[in-house]
């Protein structure tokens, strides 16, 4: 007896229920007045008295597992079917649209090298984008007659006979600022200039008539072409990695004497061959300059250097036509998410 | 500017290659811009000799050759009508390649063939085939001498160089020239500089045949004349041929070219002019002061304006001083008297007339940077030497030299101690010393710490202790000084309040899904005035084109063709920002007497809020998806609680701090939108971060408010008020009367219909009171309540609505 109540036992385990039909199955087989679980009841008479307390707990706890069982199996099925409502509660279909918003490239270039220049102990100076012949120019050595200040290569915004008024021009580089900096700073002055400025050229995928520049200023009493180039090297290793491979070279500018230029060495994915690339213009303010902002060039020496935005993004992203910054085409710039 | 390596070899004992060299000139500041080679070795061409020659049974135009090419004896097809046994010539085998034609396209391999079904094994070569010449008449005919199997490189003399092309600084005259370049590598490597031409003449009595006379003293400083008689223009020898090629200089004759090469070499240009053909024997050196028509050596006929220089002989000018010369005076086959012209032009006056002239000579390009003005008799004598070398002519030995204005050589001190101070070295006088000594500079006097040089004249640039300063730094290099060994702490001053509000302004607007843009700060004069009044706007006065004139006053007219950009690539949702400056007349300015130069940001956004979705409906943005943004951007920047919004008519809001305008929000209006050509709607919100940062230094900033512990209390009512009443005004109405524990005021239900009455609404509000110190009850609340739906009543004529 015990031995049939143990295969009825395995028998209600080993019964599959997934759907009414077979829920209602179940219940006619073991649940039911005719079902197995009674008709064990019945038997009971044919049990002998000493065993018939063993035989009645094992008995009973067959009738509930067997109800046990076919509570379950009746929550599931409820479950089942509630959840199976509609054809939008499915968490795979794709969530609506929600676009971030992004920094233009040449904000992200800029800001980077900001921080690097923050790091370095630099502060934040700005200027206007009209600027005056004395600023833009005169200031900083440019002698008279300068091509740059040559109606080919500078817009004018204002041009007088009168020799009192200065010319306004848009400004050709972020250089003035410095001269706006050292005019009301006294050294020492360790700041950087970003900004857009203005040439007069023709656009082409290498040239537009605006870009954007960022400069730095160093004014003390003990500056010299080695803190330069410590503060050059500590730029690209920041910008480019610290694996860099960079060369200075002479250079020639106005407002610098000596002037340096530096190069490193780039190695684009997609080409074999890398090649030196011009990243940056600087070297020790041109005593000129130093005089014309009433600073004394035997006391204090200082070093000054700028780069150009677009070049570097261009470099970095690997973008061949510098207009594209200009268009705002949704599809490029969300590429700078 | 092209330099020959062969050429520098010969005027320094250079030990570097060709790449080695290009290098160390980057590194000296003359920067190298590329390095080719010139000429070809034409590797496995080889001289044969032409055995027997017979002809082509299916080609009356082929014969068919043996030759002897050392190794073997080869069949070739030929075609050349002057092949002959017993000829020795260039045979190209097979296997080798041949220069091509065009430049860029691949070299020409010999291989074997078969021709019109005799076989080939190679190619006998005319002079063009191998590009040793242009004549293609025939095959090239060698010595007679040469050993067949013989390469052809060793037969004949096949010139190669290797050509560097170097950037020439403005500041660095001195180095147009080989010697030039020369002299700084020998200064750096520390070499001899070996000069091929004397530097010391005797006086000479000025020419007899010529007189020559300055007029213009303050545009021509010194003109030297010297004559060469009898000479024979012809073709020039192989190796000034070799040479001028090489660089890139094409040669005309042996006079012309001796000129040119005296140029490349000593930096000096030169005139050479048929003397028999100036008239009067007379040359003078004048301006005019009417324009002056003159035809050039090119066959162009020149306007010259007054005041150009000009060679004249004793009727008419000659040459365009420092330009070009004329037709009528060239060299030509027939002269055989010259007139060499060496003069010093003011580099001033030379620029003026070649950008007039828009023609920039060889010449023009040295004088304009200014030559060395010592340098016009040297390179006189050197010419008329070597003219009278390879033209077999007579030097006249008087030499004219009319010198009205000398220039000497200046005097330059310099520091140790500045040396050492602005370059971070640690350099001893001699260490100094020996880097300018290399560059010619003679060492007048030391006196403890300075050092006082003699500065060449062909340096002009050289004009302060900072200027020599740099030539120590250069020709030591840069890269090998010293960094410091211990940095200076710098303590690093705070960012600027304006720099702050930049970048949070920008984190912002990410922050809120806005995309950035960089937008043109020019735009065409048709567009602006959709802005305004254009005087009162700045202009370029020298615009690239019409549609860059005018600097723009708002950042609108980015925004908008930005969105008319990407509508047109069917991109129509469009949520984008700008920050940069605008610009406008004002009488006082802001950097600027009469210009107002303030930053400005922008917020748009045009188009579908939301797209076509399961999830969503397609939907265009409204106003209120900018005006909450708008509202949460002030409240960031804590100057919302100080700011007005008012509604100065139906579809704009000015937002005021004091009186002052910081920004509108509106729609941008059909007629605008039509301009740019879309039909959606778009939005844009403005605000000048220029007042906000001087407005937000006024605003006290809240602190720190503990949080009540008593929940608030909220009480809705609806009024029902005249249509042409604002929302706005109800709301500032409201919060006015109902003081302070009047925490939160908003609207949830706007209603019209006719239930309402005739031109009536209905404006339903929540407000939220809260007090610090106990629960509000309805008890608390009612007064104010009443208090202020009677003040709605009598100001509005609003009935509360049951």
């Amino acid at each position: 007896m015990l031995d049939d109540i143990e295969a009825l036992k395995k028998e209600i385990e080993n019964y599959t229920i997934s759907t009414e039909e077979e829920l209602e199955a179940f219940r006619l087989e073991f649940l039911s007045r005719k079902g197995k679980i009674q008709s064990m009841f019945s038997r009971m008479s044919e049990v002998p008295n000493e065993q018939k307390a063993q035989v009645g707990k094992a008995m009973n706890e067959v009738k509930n597992f067997a109800q046990e069982t076919f509570d379950a199996a009746q929550k599931k099925l409820e479950r089942e079917e509630t959840a199976d409502l509609k054809a939008t509660d499915d968490i795979s279909l794709p969530a609506p649209p929600y676009a971030p918003g992004s920094f233009h490239p040449l904000t992200q270039t800029m800001e980077e090298m900001k921080n690097i220049f923050y790091r370095l102990g630099f502060s934040i100076a700005d200027g206007p984008e009209v600027e005056d012949d004395f600023h833009n120019f005169t200031a900083l050595n440019f002698p008279p007659n300068h091509p740059a200040r040559d109606e080919q290569d500078t817009f004018f915004v204002r041009k007088d006979d009168d020799p009192d008024v200065d010319d306004l021009v848009m400004r050709t580089h972020t250089s003035p600022v410095q001269i706006r900096l050292m005019q009301k700073q006294e050294p020492p002055i360790r700041t950087i200039m970003p900004g857009r400025v203005y040439r007069n050229e023709a656009v082409s995928p290498k040239s537009y008539f605006l870009f954007h520049q960022v400069e730095a200023l160093y004014i003390d009493t003990d500056v010299s072409i080695a803190e330069l180039k410590e503060t050059l090297i500590s730029f690209v290793k920041l910008m480019f990695g610290k694996d860099v491979k960079y060369r200075l070279r002479p250079g020639f500018f106005p407002f610098t004497e000596p002037s340096l230029e530096m190069d490193i060495w780039w190695e684009p994915a997609h080409k074999k061959e890398g090649k030196w690339l011009e990243i940056l213009g600087s070297g020790m303010v041109d005593p000129n300059v130093l005089k014309a902002v009433d600073i004394d060039p035997e006391k204090y020496t200082g070093f000054a250097w700028g780069m150009g935005v677009e070049r570097i993004a261009m470099l970095r992203h690997q973008i061949d036509d510098i207009r594209v910054f200009y268009e705002n085409d949704v599809r490029f710039l969300k590429q700078f998410n | 500017m092209n330099i020959s390596y062969n050429w520098l070899k010969e005027l320094i004992d250079l030990e570097l290659s060709p790449q080695e060299t290009a290098e160390k000139l980057t590194l000296i500041g003359l920067e190298v811009e590329e390095v080719t080679s010139h000429g070809n070795k034409l590797e496995g061409v080889v001289v044969g000799e032409v055995l027997d020659v017979n002809e082509h049974s299916n080609a009356d135009r082929l014969v068919v050759c043996q030759v002897d090419i050392g190794t073997e004896e080869v069949q070739i097809v030929c075609g050349a009508d002057n092949v002959a046994a017993g000829q020795k010539v260039p045979v190209a085998t097979v296997g080798s390649a041949l220069p091509p034609k065009n430049e860029g396209d691949d070299p020409f391999t010999i291989r074997e063939a078969k021709l019109r079904g005799e076989e080939s094994k190679g190619m006998i070569c005319a002079e063009d085939e191998l590009q040793l010449g242009d004549d293609h008449s025939g095959i090239m005919v060698l010595d007679e001498e040469l050993k067949a199997g013989t390469p052809l490189y060793e037969a004949i003399d096949l010139y190669q160089d290797s050509i560097i092309e170097i950037e020439i600084t403005p500041n660095r005259p001195d180095a147009t020239c080989h010697l030039g370049v020369a002299r700084d590598l020998a200064a750096a490597l520390d070499l001899e500089l070996n000069k091929p031409f004397s530097t010391e003449f005797d006086d000479q009595a000025p020419l007899n045949e010529i007189d020559i006379e300055i007029k213009a003293p303050e545009k021509c400083h010194r003109y030297v004349g010297k004559m060469v008689k009898d000479v024979t223009i012809e073709e020039s020898p192989a190796w000034l041929k070799n040479k001028l090629e090489a660089i890139g200089v094409r040669p005309v004759n042996n006079v012309v070219d001796i000129t040119n090469y005296v140029m490349f070499e000593l930096g000096q240009p030169l005139h050479a002019f048929d003397a028999d053909t100036i008239k009067g024997n007379k040359i003078a050196v004048k301006d005019f002061e009417e324009e002056i028509t003159f035809e050039t050596l090119d066959h162009v006929e020149r306007k010259c304006s007054a005041g150009t220089l000009f060679i004249c002989d004793a009727e008419e000018p000659v040459a365009i001083a420092g330009v070009m010369g004329g037709v009528d005076s060239e060299v030509s086959d027939s002269t055989t008297n010259v007139l060499i012209e060496s003069a010093y032009f003011n580099p001033g006056d030379i620029r003026k007339t070649a950008k007039e002239q828009v023609l920039q000579s060889d010449s023009s390009y040295r004088f304009e940077r200014g030559i060395d003005p010592q340098l016009q008799r040297i390179a006189a004598e050197r010419a008329a030497e070597l003219i009278a070398n390879v033209a077999n002519g007579q030097i006249v030995d008087a030499c004219t030299d009319v010198h009205p204005q000398k220039t000497e050589a200046t005097e330059l001190p310099l520091r140790k101690s500045y040396v050492n101070k602005l370059l971070g070295t640690d350099f001893t006088t001699d260490e100094i010393n020996s880097i300018l000594n290399g560059l010619e500079f003679e060492l007048l006097n030391q006196d403890d710490d300075v050092l006082t040089y003699k500065i060449p004249t062909f340096r002009p640039d050289l004009e302060r202790e900072v200027d020599l300063i740099e030539e120590v730094g250069r020709l030591f290099d840069y890269n090998n000084i010293p960094t410091p060994e211990h940095g200076k702490f710098i303590s690093p001053e705070p960012l600027t309040d304006w720099e702050q509000l930049v970048s949070q302004a920008k984190e912002v607007a990410k922050g809120m899904r806005f995309r950035e843009i960089y937008s043109n700060s020019l735009m065409p004069d048709k567009d602006a005035k959709l802005l305004g009044e254009l005087d009162n706007m700045i202009h370029t006065l020298n615009p690239i084109s019409t549609d860059m004139t005018t600097l723009r006053p708002s950042l609108l007219y980015g925004f908008l063709t930005s969105v008319a950009y990407n509508f047109n690539r069917k991109v129509n949702q469009v949520r984008f920002f700008e920050i940069g400056n605008v610009f406008e007349r004002s009488e006082s300015g802001t950097y600027h007497k009469g210009i107002k130069e303030e930053t400005n940001i922008l917020f748009g956004l045009a188009g579908f809020k939301t797209i076509e979705h399961w999830k969503t409906e397609a939907e265009h943005y409204d106003v209120f998806d900018l005006k909450a943004p708008v509202r949460s951007f002030l409240q960031q920047l804590g100057v919302y609680q100080a700011i007005t919004a008012s509604a100065n008519s139906n579809n704009r809001l000015c937002y005021t701090y004091d009186g002052t305008e910081l920004g509108h929000l509106y729609e941008v209006d059909e007629e605008m939108r039509e301009k740019y050509d879309f039909e959606l709607p778009a939005f844009v919100a403005e605000f000048s971060l220029t007042k906000i940062h001087k407005a937000r230094q006024k605003i006290t900033q809240k602190g720190y408010e503990a949080v009540s512990k008593f929940p608030s209390f909220e009480f809705d009512f609806a009024v029902i008020v005249d249509r042409s009443v604002k929302a706005g005004t109800l709301l500032k109405s409201i919060e006015e009367t109902a003081g302070e524990s009047l925490k939160e005021l908003d609207v949830f239900d706007v209603f019209e219909g006719e239930s309402l009455g005739e031109n009536k609404k209905s404006i339903a509000f929540r407000l939220s009171f809260l007090d610090k110190n106990k629960t509000l009850t309805i008890k608390d609340v009612e007064p104010i309540i009443n208090k202020v739906l009677k003040v709605l009543e009598k100001e509005y004529s609003a009935k509360l609505r049951s």
